[in-house]
């Protein structure tokens, strides 16, 4: 059998979309462990609340523009928050107005830092911590929704992208981390890295996990996830970049003790995940529409 | 008739399809579709070895589902089903997000890139407004796109149904499509089927996308 004629459609999406995963990512995961003393009141990761709420605001305004530079009509943005236009069942209708409330309750957070009030710190920052795996969760839903193609339609997805969000977010502070230490006086404890690394370890074990899912259910699955795997495997980028540069050998470099004990290794490996993960959202998206529908 | 409500719907028989391509260059001049773009098409195989060779044809277009999965994801409310059961692109408030291109199981959908919109076949909804026939189902010269209301039992799509075994494409879906199909070939159907060359085949396909974005993800 050989195609004669067919008319396959062009890909809607360029490289801004897994940008903006990755950006709004990275915003979670840093606003989740800015959360861990000011909401959850662990008091050793004091020294990180600033700076990881910095971090997560920032990445925050890069995100929306990498959304509506992808747009075949960018002027037209503002339609999405049009409540007339508000379709109920399409959850980036959701998503952009998480993205709009976020941002507002991310700052107002930041200023309570700066004020030093604790109290409205802690209410700020419960309120904006559900918003953060939200606005992040809500790509993986919109992913999962997606019938038509069976690498992205899976209820695993919001799950996969919330705790590779929360990793890239550890990461990305674990180099922070490094250079504030480097220039300012007062030391962060060695207690507290070594606490960002095993949280690390402990997040690459459940990307890892989710992986294994994935592969065992599609290797399974119908003509078009066993389609999709196997592009997956041939895929260096996948392989070779997602699943052994961005998760195996930051593992290795974390648990092994000599490594470990080493900041250079330990950055290595902290830019190997920051760039692994955004590898996943890469070829998560572009692997999705290899395969013909038609 | 009186005031029921109509729901359009197409029976396209593959038997008396010839595979002409009339339909797809009627669909092109009546919706002023830009060059190197299709809202519907003919997707055309070819299958044994000669001297027992035979080419078989599948009529594309938009399937008009009555569970459309592009309606559900569009966050601008650009593209609805009419109550008529056509499913509708609105071109002014369509923001370009490519939401509904990537969740269409059945790649009916498209950017124009005049119009910088996502764009389908609309089953000539300026035509059908007027008590006209599709494009298509007017140019057809084996007669093989047969369009009419679905909920009249007398209607010859309703007859044809009714006294042929039809098929639609990806049931498993659950999109329920209002395009039917006589004698269509399973091979045609949509679904990709596992063969031992499968990552060449995948590739031979990624390189007829006119686009440099099916690329984009190799660089």
């Amino acid at each position: 059998m050989s195609v004669l004629y067919n008319v396959p459609h062009e890909i809607p999406w360029k490289v801004y979309i897994p940008l903006y995963f990755y950006f709004t990512g990275l915003s979670a995961g840093s606003f989740i462990l800015s959360s861990l003393s000011t909401v959850f009141g662990i008091k050793k990761y004091k020294p990180l609340a600033l700076p990881a709420a910095i971090v997560s605001f920032i990445l925050l305004l890069v995100a929306p523009v990498c959304l509506i530079l992808d747009l075949q009509q960018p002027m037209r943005f503002w339609h999405t928050l049009v409540p007339a236009f508000f379709n109920p069942k399409s959850v980036l209708s959701y998503g952009t107005w998480l993205l709009t409330i976020y941002p507002i309750a991310n700052l107002v957070y930041i200023w309570f830092i700066f004020a030093r009030d604790d109290r409205m710190t802690k209410v700020l920052g419960t309120i904006t911590v559900p918003l953060a795996i939200f606005v992040h969760a809500y790509t993986g839903f919109a992913f999962a929704v997606v019938r038509a193609r069976t690498w992205w339609h899976s209820a695993l997805m919001p799950g996969y992208f919330l705790t590779s969000a929360i990793l890239s977010g550890v990461a990305l502070l674990v180099i922070v981390a490094f250079v504030m230490d480097r220039f300012s006086e007062n030391k962060l404890m060695e207690e507290v890295f070594s606490d960002l690394y095993n949280m690390m370890i402990a997040i690459i074990l459940v990307d890892l996990f989710w992986v294994m899912s994935f592969w065992f259910t599609l290797l399974l699955s119908n003509t078009n996830g066993f389609a999709s795997i196997i592009i997956a495997l041939h895929e260096p980028l996948y392989l070779w970049g997602e699943i052994v540069m961005g998760m195996l050998v930051p593992l290795f470099l974390l648990i092994f003790p000599r490594t470990r004990r080493s900041r250079a290794w330990v950055s290595l490996s902290a830019i190997l995940v920051v760039l692994g993960v955004f590898i996943m959202r890469y070829s998560l998206v572009f692997i999705g529409f290899a395969v013909p529908l038609s | 008739m009186g005031k029921k409500i109509k729901k359009w719907g197409m029976v396209i028989d593959q038997r008396k399809c010839v595979g002409c391509h009339t339909c797809t260059v009627a669909c092109k001049s009546e919706n002023n579709v830009p060059l190197g773009y299709w809202r519907s098409w003919v997707k055309g195989i070819e299958k044994g070895r000669y001297p027992d060779v035979k080419n078989f044809f599948l009529r594309r277009l938009c399937n008009h589902c009555d569970n459309p999965p592009c309606v559900d994801v569009c966050p601008v409310q650009a593209t609805l089903k009419r109550a008529d059961g056509v499913v509708m692109m609105y071109y002014g408030k369509c923001i370009g997000c490519g939401m509904c291109i990537a969740a269409c199981p059945y790649d009916a959908r498209f950017f124009n890139p005049v119009r910088r919109t996502a764009d389908k076949c609309s089953f000539c909804s300026h035509r059908i407004d007027a008590n006209l026939l599709p494009a298509c189902v007017t140019s057809c010269i084996g007669r093989a796109i047969t369009f009419g209301d679905l909920n009249d039992p007398r209607s010859e799509v309703s007859k044809l149904i009714a006294s042929n075994a039809t098929v639609v494409i990806k049931p498993e879906l659950g999109t329920l499509p209002k395009v039917f199909y006589i004698a269509a070939d399973r091979d045609l159907m949509g679904r990709i089927r596992i063969s031992e060359k499968y990552p060449e085949a995948i590739e031979e396909y990624q390189k007829t996308i006119p686009s440099k974005l099916s690329d984009y993800w190799k660089r």
